[in-house]
């Protein structure tokens, strides 16, 4: 920055190197909107506003560095407002899907509105983090301008990539087997594969609906320990209800464990007839963080090795 | 692995439908005594209907109306 009298100017290649680092930044936010499309409770709104809010995150990042480098110290605090802001945008979409709960087929749950929101807020980090280090690239090289972008704009993806891949979770596909499973209903009450999941079925009208269009799914943990995991309750209701988002739901929705063997059960009575998409919804499914557990960590730990 | 405790099932018994006066007791909940198994099932289909609530056929006979 240059000072004219008691103003201060920005100079040419600084807001060469803001608004380059902006850019990356913000299409690092839609590069990540779109992997979680299904997620959204309202589309365009939902999309526009978050990709305004990585806009936000993005040149709070440009900024940083030029700030820093006229040695406006003061100006370097308003991180914190970064900070805020990010912490809103978890709140924010806390509280949006915790109110929409009752106005969907079943419930998501408080874990796995947890889970979506933490995303929001991490999404927000990652373009942060994107334009601050595109910008710092840009400023430190010592080429002319263009190969100066050019680099930065590298650095910038490399580092979308690197974080992409360290914030993505896995799905119930990557730690168990999902079937499709046999429904039946004997004496009013319905049992997929064997498994007894509910008597709610206690009209002759209801028996029929299941018989006729029940579906079901029965998800097999690849080992014991996974079923740390699928036997959350959390977990099993973000499957469900992501086959009911998926699917529709013409009535009933059941979720049920089995003790012995691990097994989980999905059913409902979907409004589009789909087996395959229904066991493809609940493979893809995400492990929530907050059921997730490292098994390796965990075992060290119980076994108190030295 | 317990609920998590958001999610906790409010069940609410509505009515119960049963074919034997010994079993009409008091509660804070409808009991209704019907005289014939197929009059039992049009009670409880109506007022399963009607409160878009669910039925639980007991192996005894009887119907409950619950809401989940």
């Amino acid at each position: 920055m240059v000072k004219i009298g008691q103003q201060q100017h920005i100079l040419p290649e600084e807001i060469s190197i803001i608004v380059v680092a902006i850019v990356v930044g913000t299409l690092a936010r839609a590069w990540v909107l779109k992997e979680d499309y299904r997620q959204y409770p309202s589309y365009p709104n939902g999309v526009l506003i978050n990709i305004i809010t990585g806009f936000v995150a993005a040149a709070l990042g440009a900024v940083a560095l030029p700030a820093l480098m006229s040695k406006n110290f003061v100006a370097v605090t308003f991180l914190t407002l970064a900070l805020q802001q990010f912490r809103d945008v978890r709140k924010t979409e806390k509280e949006s899907l915790s109110d929409l709960e009752h106005t969907e087929y079943t419930y998501r749950g408080s874990a796995y509105i947890d889970g979506i929101a933490k995303t929001f807020e991490s999404r927000n980090y990652i373009a942060f983090i994107t334009s601050f280090f595109t910008s710092l690239t840009i400023s430190i090289l010592p080429f002319n301008i263009w190969i100066n972008i050019a680099g930065g704009i590298l650095v910038g993806l490399a580092v979308f990539f690197f974080l992409k891949r360290f914030t993505k979770g896995k799905t119930i596909g990557d730690i168990a087997q999902v079937k499709p499973g046999k429904v039946e209903v004997k004496d009013s009450s319905l049992y997929v594969d064997g498994i007894y999941v509910s008597n709610l079925l206690g009209t002759d009208n209801a028996e029929k609906l299941f018989k006729e269009e029940g579906m079901a799914v029965v998800i097999y943990p690849n080992e014991n320990h996974f079923r740390i995991n699928l036997d959350n309750f959390g977990q099993r209701q973000a499957a469900l209800f992501e086959a009911t988002r998926a699917l529709g739901n013409k009535r009933y929705n059941f979720t049920r464990k089995d003790y012995e063997k691990g097994r989980v059960v999905i059913t409902l009575v979907p409004i589009k007839q789909d087996i395959d998409a229904l066991i493809e919804v609940v493979k893809k499914c995400p492990l929530l963080e907050s059921a997730k557990k490292s098994h390796d960590v965990m075992k060290a730990n119980l076994k108190e090795e030295k | 692995m317990g609920r998590e405790s958001s999610m906790k099932p409010n069940y609410e018994i509505l009515a119960y439908i049963t074919r034997n006066k010994e079993r009409v007791l008091n509660g804070s909940s409808l009991v209704l005594l019907a005289d014939s198994e197929e009059s039992s099932k049009e009670m409880t289909v109506d007022i399963a209907k009607a409160m878009k609530a669910d039925v639980v056929h007991l192996k005894n006979g009887d119907y409950m109306i619950i809401r989940v």
